[in-house]
């Protein structure tokens, strides 16, 4: 029923896997980076290299999801819990705010929709929806 | 879900980390289960059942209000 693949102790595993992940995750940004800006400043627009450093970028992606696949398993489940119910949060936060930020530009409020902004969103959503779900549950 | 885990571990002489130690969670955990912020699943509700050597019903009885 609990996780028996581990011979360390839970904890030391959550601290590996945290620091996996954030490898993983700083090794796909720092591809994103290249992929965005290499082709203008490194390559001069070489198809083939930008063809590679897209591949470089979508196999590194499939790391860091891996890596929090296993971070989220190493968690304790109520650690598990607060993040799979901020993940839901995220979605339906996301969800209404993109169609809200997608009808901007239609409306001529704003002259077009970024798709950073969204991630930006994204990842706020998620920092605050942990945080607060942590809080509400933990606080003494 | 109400349940006797604070009474049962200051039976013992248990700190919560001494607890979530046995059972491999964070001390947290511990802490939402015994304020009734958390229920646990029912693979944890058998460990802490084992750890304290008591029958899951004489730990958890379910929230009659």
């Amino acid at each position: 029923m609990s996780n028996t693949r581990s011979h360390t102790s839970p904890q030391a595993d959550l601290k590996k896997s945290t620091v996996k992940l954030f490898l993983a995750v700083a090794a796909w940004v720092g591809s994103t980076a290249l992929m965005s800006f290499g082709p203008s400043a490194f390559w001069d627009f070489d198809t083939a290299i930008t063809f590679l450093a897209i591949v470089a970028n979508l196999i590194l992606g499939v790391l860091m999801l891996y890596s929090f696949f296993r971070h989220l398993k190493n968690m304790d489940e109520l650690q598990r819990q607060t993040h799979l119910e901020a993940m839901a949060l995220t979605l339906g936060i996301t969800m209404v705010l993109t169609v809200i930020y997608g009808a901007l530009p239609q409306a001529k409020v704003v002259a077009s929709a970024q798709p950073a902004n969204v991630l930006f969103v994204i990842g706020m959503s998620y920092i605050l929806s942990v945080i607060t779900l942590w809080l509400r549950r933990t606080r003494e | 879900m109400k349940n006797r885990l604070k009474a049962l571990r200051a039976d013992r002489d248990w700190t919560q980390a001494d607890l979530a130690d046995r059972l491999h969670v964070t001390r947290q955990t511990i802490n939402a289960i015994e304020k009734g912020k958390y229920d646990p699943s029912l693979p944890l509700a058998f460990k802490i059942a084992a750890v304290f050597g008591m029958p899951i019903e004489e730990i958890f009885s379910p929230d009659t209000k």
